[in-house]
């Protein structure tokens, strides 16, 4: 038990370190300039407190989109890796259940190509935004 | 529920639709122009529709003897492989309508999104399960926000389309969280009609024990709600005056179709397929819907001025209409209820379809026909745009014997021959569904004629100028000849209709179900029937 804990163990310790340490150093060898904007608590020139319903630049907006577009495919990709590789190792087990239910097998070439359609449809709108300039940032 | 290479090879026009579709919308980025591409839109419609034609006739035939397949989510039917030429058929004429749709420079957009749309009518069509059927109405609805976007860029259309789309995102939440409850009562089970084998929904409540029934209960109202709002039933239409007002005329022809036809099939797929036989809750809630909806449709539409939202109302009067059909089907499952319905929006989507052509016909960007005065002395101007118009209206104020007559005849006989054969209390309530119905036909006769007298027998007002173009003339004549055709000749829809009712079918003695379809059945063209279906219990 305590072996398998051990990594993780280190692995908090260690990264407990790394952002205390990162506060300290920079406590100790920053240099310090108090400035109006820098005591704001977004420091990007954002007013924090202000009117809701203030004009926003609709470029943020296409922006976002886009890159929730590249997010979700990630958020897709990562499950269906850990499952195809489930799968792959677990072929007798999955064969068991289809047999059981007397359904056939599903193919790892099917599964594989199911995401490339997904991949390519994503791709499909990437090379659509980029035509109808959604990065040109005028 | 398992998917192989078999269920791909039943979706492949699905498939194709949607790899043309994104092609429609990169290709418009690249080379420009709106003809190009509504021709390619419309030779894929023609094409996928004939070589279905060619490669599934070993499947109309076997679906003709009535055999039913569960492939994966899919199940294959006569009324999923009726229902699927139809929604081709109708993105033909959509797409034709719409081709002077929006602005040049975002033309593709609008036939790529109708192919989605429309890709997406087909999977509603054969869905048989819960998450399917719920990515097909969505493939449907976030089209139609970006067609009701791209209609017009002007207050009333950004009103009209973002009303639409949250009350849509309501909807679907609904739709969504009943179907979660049916999930969790039917024990964790995601296909809705299921075999002996792997036993859907109504199968997996049938073994839980009795008192079960009241969360059931409210995932099915839920489910039913969520549909209303597709369908515009009473009282979830109360966007459909402002939607339809708000945007352009052949948007508002796409929304009084598409949705509909859409909410019908689901409606047929989902809540009939999940009621037990023995539940007496299920009718009454439809009897209500049903009055509430073709009564307070007609009622309001009496004192529209403004066209698109008389139309509004009276596609909420034929939603109630068809609801009798689902009243009828859960009071007696083979009185051929559904089979009545699914005429009627055969019926109704062309004729509705037709009224929106013609005034698509008389529209463009700059100028939407809004008022019915200015309709004034049509006949005179555009004789041929107004006895089109007429011709449609007519089929759906249901004069005979016109085709809305037939199809408001099959729903008032079906409640009839329930009323006939009935025992007591359902019956009388039966009765006052169908003389209601009628009353109501008369009442919706009043403003269809108002319309048509304005046309006829007034003096023009304005000159009515036709700028719509070619493509919405061939939308109107072609609407307009297919409701004749269904006028003249009804035997045949009455007969694809009934054999297109599920619950007919189930009533039938010779039932198979298979669970399994092999790959070729698809694609083969004969062959022994026993080789390619594994026979099933049901």
């Amino acid at each position: 038990m305590a072996a398998v804990l051990l990594p993780i163990l280190v692995l908090i310790v260690c990264a407990a370190l790394l952002s205390v340490g990162m506060f300290v150093v920079a406590q100790l060898l920053g240099p310090r300039r108090v400035t109006k904007v820098k005591q704001m608590p977004y420091e990007s020139g954002m007013d924090p407190a202000h009117d809701a319903r203030r004009r926003f630049d609709f470029r943020f907006h296409a922006v976002a989109v886009a890159f929730l577009v590249f997010d979700v495919e990630l958020l897709f990709l990562y499950p269906w890796a850990v499952a195809n590789a489930v799968v792959n190792r677990d072929q007798q087990g999955l064969a068991r259940v289809a047999d059981a239910v007397a359904v056939p097998m599903w193919s790892p070439g099917l599964v594989f190509a199911e995401m490339l359609v997904f991949v390519g449809l994503l791709s499909v709108g990437y090379v659509y935004a980029w035509r109808r300039g959604v990065f040109r940032w005028r | 529920m398992f998917v192989d290479l078999s269920t791909i090879g039943l979706v492949w026009p699905e498939f194709i639709l949607i790899l043309i579709a994104a092609w429609i919308y990169v290709g418009g980025t690249l080379a420009p122009g709106r003809t190009t591409w509504n021709v390619l839109a419309w030779s894929t419609y023609l094409v996928v529709f004939l070589v279905m034609l060619k490669n599934e006739r070993a499947l109309w035939h076997d679906v003709a003897a009535g055999l039913v397949a569960i492939n994966g989510p899919l199940i294959v039917d006569y009324l999923g492989q009726v229902s699927r030429y139809g929604c081709l058929l109708l993105g033909l004429l959509i797409t034709m309508i719409a081709s002077r749709a929006g602005a040049e420079r975002l033309a593709t957009e609008v036939s790529g999104t109708i192919m989605m749309l429309v890709a997406g009518l087909m999977l509603v069509c054969r869905a048989n399960e819960l998450v399917f059927l719920f990515v097909a109405l969505e493939l449907i609805s976030v089209p139609t926000y970006v067609l009701l976007f791209l209609g017009r860029a002007d207050r009333a259309s950004g009103e009209a389309t973002v009303k639409y789309f949250f009350l849509s995102l309501i909807a679907s939440a609904m739709l969504l969280y009943g179907m979660s409850t049916l999930y969790g009562v039917a024990d964790g089970t995601t296909v809705i009609s299921g075999t002996a084998e792997v036993p859907g929904i109504r199968g997996a409540l049938d073994r839980l024990p009795a008192g079960h029934t009241s969360l059931f209960l409210i995932g099915w109202v839920m489910v039913v709600c969520g549909l209303g709002f597709k369908i515009a039933a009473v009282p979830f239409h109360f966007y459909a005056p402002d939607v339809y007002e708000g945007t352009t005329n052949i948007n508002a022809g796409l929304l009084a179709v598409a949705p509909k036809v859409a909410g019908i099939l689901a409606l047929i797929r989902l809540v009939l397929a999940v009621v037990p036989a023995d539940a007496a809750w299920g009718w009454p809630l439809m009897w209500v819907l049903a009055m509430l909806t073709m009564t307070w449709g007609n009622v309001c539409a009496l004192w529209q001025q403004n066209l698109r939202r008389l139309m509004a109302f009276s596609s909420v009067a034929h939603a109630g209409y068809m609801l009798i059909g689902f009243t009828v089907a859960l009071v007696a499952p083979a009185a051929g209820g559904v089979g009545a319905t699914l005429l009627y929006l055969t019926v109704y989507a062309l004729a509705g379809l037709g009224v929106f052509a013609a005034l698509a016909y008389l529209s463009d960007e700059r100028h939407e026909v809004d008022g019915v005065a200015e309709l004034a002395g049509l006949a005179r101007s555009h004789p041929w745009v107004a006895g089109a118009l007429a011709f449609c209206l007519f089929s759906l104020a249901g004069i005979p014997p016109l085709a809305g007559f037939w199809g408001k005849l099959a729903l008032f006989t079906g409640a009839v021959r329930v009323v006939l054969a009935g025992d007591g209390g359902v019956s009388s309530w039966l009765l006052v569904l169908a003389v209601t119905g009628v009353l109501n036909a008369v009442i919706a006769a009043a403003y269809y004629l108002r319309v048509i007298g304005v046309m006829y027998f007034t003096a023009p007002v304005t000159r009515v100028a036709a700028p719509g173009g070619m493509g919405a003339m061939l939308g109107t004549l072609a609407c307009t000849l297919l409701v004749l055709v269904l006028s003249v000749w009804p035997g045949l829809a009455f007969r694809m209709a009934d054999a297109a009712d599920p619950l007919l079918r189930q009533a039938r003695p010779a039932v198979v179900a298979a669970w399994r379809m092999e790959a070729s059945a698809a694609f083969a063209h004969d062959g022994d029937l026993a080789g390619r279906w594994q026979k099933g219990g049901d």
